[in-house]
């Protein structure tokens, strides 16, 4: 046996929702050496001419909040308080979000100040016609986090549970697109803390039971949702495993749908069964195991793997989940049959 | 060329896990995730900065019904392939 590296097809992630583009590449490859690319990671990508770069100084500088309303989120385990909000904003969050407002909450995990950033932009897209892959920006500042993409900037403090937030707009795409995609970096990072994780696969809820469907954009992770009218969709693009007690659960949140609306539900249920998905003429399925399943996963974990300990942290938890609940590779074709398959694991 | 007494080191640019004998490598800085066999991931989990090349080779012989000059061939290429992927130091 030769001593090598055992590589699974290569494949780049952009989810549709961060209004990225996705190019999957699938390789033969021969010989010893064998490499994922996390598809996940924007890592080595060029800056952009005119990109905005935060640095302490310019949240040290941030002075007007949109208002002084707040809104507490309960996304699984997690409580995060939105503060500095304008009524109106607080309006609109509250209906969006409505299943995932909570009451005030006296201890939440992080307490998020917005304010107006006073500036246009901080990343800009690319206009030169080459790919541009959904950035997102990171650099330590002393005991702070500091992140940035497009439409916001954010100077966080894990160890005192808080976060300032600039965003570029008060209202309007670019305000959703911002704040939603900051909580989806941050519910990826601090439920990592709680043995969970966000993994880009889609959550359907069939007799109780969660199964869960990974994979690069255009492997059917929405596809499969949309052959599911009788099932609850907890999320086609991003769903969120939570530890609950001694199992692994699935539970919906308030984003990451790319076509379905926000379930209606902030409830968890135990996973079934994880399937990596591969569209094809026939259905079939195969258990997925060892480092392959753990380096799929892996590889389909958003924001988290950009830093050496969290990749860790991450690491650690997908290692128990393998222990806990199978996975699988699943050939499927556009009609609901496969579910006859999926169901196999509950009975 | 490596040198026998030479002592590879994982990258502190790396995070791993081994999981049914095989060793999944995170390489944040590089965007990878690699997936060891189960020889590879043999000696990467020795590679703790204790051991020499030699060392290496020898646990490999141990392990496997292998020649020691077969050994030393694939564990000296091995090695240089983690070092072309930034996974050793």
């Amino acid at each position: 046996m030769k001593i090598g590296l055992d590589r699974p097809p290569r494949s780049r992630y952009i989810s549709r929702v961060l209004k990225a583009i996705c190019a999957i590449q699938n390789q033969a490859q021969k010989g010893a050496v064998r490499i994922v690319l996390s598809t996940e990671l924007t890592a080595n990508q060029t800056s952009v001419r005119g990109d905005v770069v935060p640095d302490d100084l310019f949240f040290s500088r941030l002075r007007e909040p949109f208002g002084t309303s707040s809104v507490v989120l309960r996304i699984g385990p997690l409580e995060m308080c939105l503060e500095g909000l304008s009524r109106r904003q607080a309006e609109d969050l509250g209906r969006k979000f409505r299943p995932f407002v909570a009451d005030a909450a006296a201890r939440p995990d992080v307490r998020i100040a917005l304010y107006r950033a006073g500036v246009e932009h901080f990343l800009r897209a690319r206009c030169d016609g080459s790919l541009e892959m959904y950035r997102l920006e990171s650099r330590r500042s002393g005991k702070h986090l500091l992140l940035w993409s497009y439409e916001f900037a954010s100077r966080l403090d894990p160890s005192e549970g808080r976060a300032v937030l600039a965003l570029v707009e008060e209202r309007g795409e670019r305000f959703d697109r911002g704040l939603e995609n900051f909580l989806r970096v941050l519910t990826a990072s601090y439920i990592l803390e709680r043995d969970g994780l966000l993994l880009h696969a889609s959550g359907v809820v069939r007799n109780g039971a969660a199964h869960l469907f990974f994979g690069p954009s255009g492997r059917g992770k929405t596809t499969v949702t949309r052959l599911s009218p009788e099932d609850l969709v907890l999320s086609d693009d991003l769903s969120l495993v939570v530890r609950n007690g001694n199992r692994f659960e699935a539970a919906g949140i308030p984003f990451g749908m790319a076509h379905h609306r926000t379930p209606d539900t902030r409830e968890s249920f135990p996973i079934a069964s994880i399937n990596s998905l591969l569209q094809s003429v026939e259905v079939r399925r195969e258990p997925l195991r060892g480092g392959r399943a753990l380096a799929e996963i892996v590889a389909s974990l958003p924001f988290v793997m950009q830093e050496t300990g969290q990749a860790g942290r991450a690491l650690e938890v997908v290692g128990r989940l393998l222990e806990e609940v199978p996975v699988y590779r699943l050939w499927f074709r556009e009609e609901p049959s496969f579910w006859a398959l999926v169901e196999e694991t509950t009975r | 060329m490596i040198d026998l007494l030479a002592i590879p080191r994982r990258s502190p640019n790396s995070a791993y896990r081994t999981y049914d004998g095989q060793a999944t490598i995170v390489l944040p800085d590089r965007a990878e995730v690699n997936v060891l066999n189960p020889i590879g991931s043999i000696v990467w989990d020795r590679m703790d900065g204790t051991r020499t090349v030699a060392q290496l080779i020898e646990a490999v012989v141990e392990e496997y019904e292998i020649s020691p000059e077969q050994a030393r061939r694939d564990v000296l290429e091995f090695i240089e392939t983690l070092r072309q992927h930034g996974m050793v130091s």
